[in-house]
């Protein structure tokens, strides 16, 4: 099982590139794919689920390119995407038969499947309501049942916990790890904890570039010695802003608390254990100086 | 802030904000293009204005008067779908919502969009006043009479503006009230401007003065027509009988003509025009009346009756949501052996079959189940020449859906991410749709195959086929319900329910039945759907 996205680039009206030279191999396991807003994520997953085709490169599926035979990914692809609808007037149950019969299940296995994803998502009981009076969270449920109706091996997942309060986002989390297995998984979603949790591989792309492509584990070494926390008078935090890269910044008693990304160490800061949005921020950074060194 | 010029710099930025955000869509293009047909239907003498066997001779006022009917009798009518969507817009894009947080009143908002409706119209009358000079002007070059401007655009500007800033604010007003809101409004739009005109036309015979005539004349269709008449009638007392039409393509040709000197405005046509704009203001208040200010709660009260009654909970809370365990039950998916998906059409046409019949009202399937016993029960004549018309009127608001329904409720990247989808989905959407034409009109469908009418029964096979193909193609062209909601009434009413052959596509009677036509734009229509829906994809 591989996916295979080879050079691709997208173009849209009005010369917009949202994706450039974009190459990536994805095996079994969960990819979080980590980017600022407008960075292109969005673009790459309608490519990956065959809504749009690329302007170049191509994406091959076991082999197959997609562009020319999407049926041979779509039969067993399932997508969130980041903004979807249901239909209001009917319930649950109804919306996923509806969804099962264009997806090609047959009665039988789309009753039996059903019924396990509502329990799934727990929306067994609610299940025979019309979804115009679902909460955002349920109808966010039903579009993971839906993703999850023909059991696929490739998963994509569009901002998927958007619209979740943090209770939901844990469990949507522990679902999405229990789902992994062997199947691929793409995550996309620009909240670090989201992946921080989920994901056995981080890509992070910026400006429709891949910028890293490693394990959680790499990214964290390579900020390795380059995190420091350090305490300031609140009156110098805007000038420490302008001197250093920053990545959070804590209001406490004592003054500020930030935390510096970087080689250059300010004099009492003390080095502390990075964390991944850390390692996020500070790759980020290096790709937007090596690209206006570029420039 | 308390300027006097605050209400009014704020109107005209509303105004032109709205106006420019619909001017710079690629549809407006198609609504550009419109008024420049319009024009050409004139130059081309496709559009006769006909007084019994007179003409008048294409001068300047005879031009005016023609292309200031065509403005205000057809813009009234298509105008209306085509600006009546702005309130609508404020509230998908969400930007009503920060509005309606504005210290804005409902009649200053009401006011600021039935304004800018008749900025959009007000638009497509410029281009036809521009296109009534520039068709003089050819026929000048060509020998004709010459271009003189009053004549020529003071009856579009002046009937046009009138006319159309009626139809401005009723657009708004149908937008206010939840059921003219949606397709209901729509089909009673067509009635309401029929019945309009109707009322207009019973004055033309009548004495040009008539103060009830300029009081009804909302087109200014009967001042014209009236004062042509009493020309006419004063240059043929004998020969002129009356009467008078207005169409376009019509079969009727004038083997006379005169030179018709222009409108003689009156204090009572203006009175009667100030008459018309202030029944526009009346209307626009009436519309801050019913403005709902983007609230919820006051949306749509008989979705709330409804919800009550099946005891639904409008929005269920966070709170109530998060305390529900998200994966408690340890459920274990089956796995599903990834064979090749066989594929399930009938199961898929079944499930566009209840999609489409969800979401009415019980006396809605009452109705229908009346019309199917009365098609079936009462005598053969009356059946088909007069109940199968209503029969297949009342299903119109669910053939609108077709096509249209992935776009509206952002259903389109769960399905077509589907193997297979298309054509399968599209075309079961369209079986869909005969079932539902089949069902409906099943009470005169099962008399005629017990009668074995063959030739009444393949006719009334070919409208099954071709009212769903018509729905499907125009809202997969368009993405909108209202271009089959407003071309099947116009449809229905002219060629159906008039029996005028080769319009006729309910095959009302046996004279006026075409099948083989119908059946071969039904072949058309579904490829045509295809071809677009498949290359909107790849261009995605």
């Amino acid at each position: 099982m591989n996916l295979s996205i080879q050079q691709v680039g997208k173009t849209y009206r009005g010369n917009h590139r949202a994706l450039q030279d974009f190459t990536l191999d994805l095996q079994p396991g969960i990819l979080g794919l980590l980017g600022p807003n407008g960075a292109g994520k969005s673009t790459l997953m309608t490519i990956l689920a065959t809504i749009t085709r690329p302007t170049t490169g191509r994406v091959l599926w076991n082999g197959a390119d997609i562009a020319k035979t999407p049926d041979t990914l779509r039969s067993v692809l399932g997508y969130l995407p980041q903004n979807f609808g249901v239909y209001p007037h009917l319930n649950a149950i109804e919306f996923l038969e509806y969804l099962a019969a264009v997806k090609g299940l047959d009665g039988p296995t789309a009753r039996r499947r059903i019924a396990e994803l509502l329990d799934l998502v727990n929306l067994t009981e609610s299940a025979k309501r019309p979804l115009g009076g679902y909460s955002g969270g349920m109808k966010q449920r039903v579009g993971i049942a839906q993703a999850l109706l023909n059991d696929p091996q490739l998963l994509i997942v569009d901002e998927p916990t958007a619209g979740l309060d943090p209770e939901e986002r844990v469990r949507f989390r522990n679902l999405l790890s229990d789902l992994s297995g062997e199947r691929i998984v793409l995550l996309s979603t620009h909240i670090v904890s989201d992946i921080e949790a989920t994901a056995t591989d981080i890509a992070i792309i910026s400006a429709g570039h891949l910028v890293a492509h490693a394990t959680p584990e790499a990214l964290l070494q390579q900020v390795e010695g380059k995190v420091r926390e350090w305490v300031v008078p609140s009156t110098e935090l805007n000038s420490a802003k302008q001197q250093y890269l920053i990545s959070s910044t804590t209001r406490r008693s004592d003054g500020v608390h930030i935390r510096v990304l970087g080689d250059r160490a300010p004099a009492g800061a003390e080095l502390v254990s990075p964390n991944l949005e850390d390692a996020y921020l500070y790759a980020l950074s290096q790709h937007r100086q090596s690209a206006g060194a570029t420039a | 802030m308390n300027s006097p010029s605050f209400p009014v710099r704020v109107l005209y930025q509303m105004v032109r904000a709205d106006f420019l955000e619909r001017t710079r869509r690629y549809s407006f293009l198609l609504t550009l293009g419109l008024s420049l047909w319009l024009g050409y239907t004139v130059y081309a003498g496709q559009v006769n204005l006909l007084l019994g066997q007179y003409k008048g001779q294409p001068n300047s006022a005879w031009t005016g008067c023609v292309i200031g009917l065509v403005a205000t009798v057809w813009l009234s009518l298509i105008g209306f779908y085509i600006v009546k969507n702005s309130i609508q817009r404020d509230r998908e894009t969400g930007v009503g919502q920060i509005l309606a947080t504005t210290p804005m009143s409902r009649l200053f908002y009401t006011l600021a969009k039935a304004l800018s409706n008749l900025a959009v119209l007000a638009l497509m009358i410029f281009i036809l006043a521009a296109a009534a000079i520039l068709i003089q002007f050819l026929l000048q070059l060509h020998g004709g009479y010459p271009v003189r401007i009053l004549p020529l655009i003071a009856p579009v500007l002046v009937f046009g503006l009138c006319a159309l800033s009626v139809t401005a604010a009723l657009a708004i007003l149908f937008e206010t009230l939840p059921i003219l809101r949606t397709g209901v409004g729509n089909i009673l739009y067509f009635f309401l401007w029929i019945a309009l005109l109707a009322t207009s036309v019973t004055h033309i015979e009548h004495s040009s003065s008539s103060a009830a005539m300029h009081l009804t004349d909302f087109t200014g269709l009967t001042t014209i027509m009236s004062q042509m008449q009493s020309q006419v009638r004063a240059l043929d007392p004998v020969g002129y009988q009356g009467g008078s039409s207005f169409s376009v393509g019509g079969l009727t040709r004038a083997n006379k003509t005169f030179v018709w000197n222009g409108i003689q405005w009156s204090p009572a046509i203006f009175l009667s025009r100030a008459f018309w704009i202030a029944l526009a203001l009346s209307l626009t208040s009436l519309a801050a009346l019913f403005f709902d200010r983007f609230d919820p709660a006051r949306s749509s009260i008989t979705a709330q009756i409804r919800a009550r009654r099946k005891n639904i909970q409008p929005q269920i809370s966070h709170a109530e949501t998060a305390s529900i365990p998200f994966h408690q039950s340890h459920t274990r998916l089956t796995p599903l052996r990834h064979t090749a998906s066989r594929s399930r059409f009938l199961a898929l046409i079944q499930a566009e079959f209840r999609l489409m019949a969800r979401g009415h009202s019980w006396w809605w399937y009452l109705v229908a189940a009346g019309l199917i016993a009365g098609t079936l029960f009462a005598p053969l004549q009356d059946s088909r020449g007069g109940l199968i018309l209503v029969a297949w009127l009342w299903p119109a608001l669910l053939w609108s859906q077709m096509g249209t329904r992935e776009a509206r409720f952002s259903t389109g990247p769960l399905i077509f991410s589907a193997p297979r989808a298309f054509p399968r989905q599209l075309l079961a959407v369209w079986a869909a749709g005969v079932a539902v034409t089949a069902l409906t009109g099943s009470g005169l469908g099962l008399r005629l195959l017990i009668l074995q009418d063959w030739p009444a029964l393949t006719a009334w096979a070919s409208a099954a086929l071709f009212i769903p193909a018509l729905a499907l193609t125009l809202g997969v062209l368009t993405q909108s319900r209202k271009p089959f909601e407003a071309l099947y009434i116009a449809w229905w009413y002219v060629g159906p329910l008039h029996h005028l052959p080769r319009l006729d596509f309910m095959a009302t009677t046996s004279q006026s039945a075409t099948p083989g036509i119908y059946a071969t734009a039904t072949l058309a229509l579904i490829l045509t759907a295809c071809l677009w829906h498949l290359t909107r994809r790849r261009l995605a």
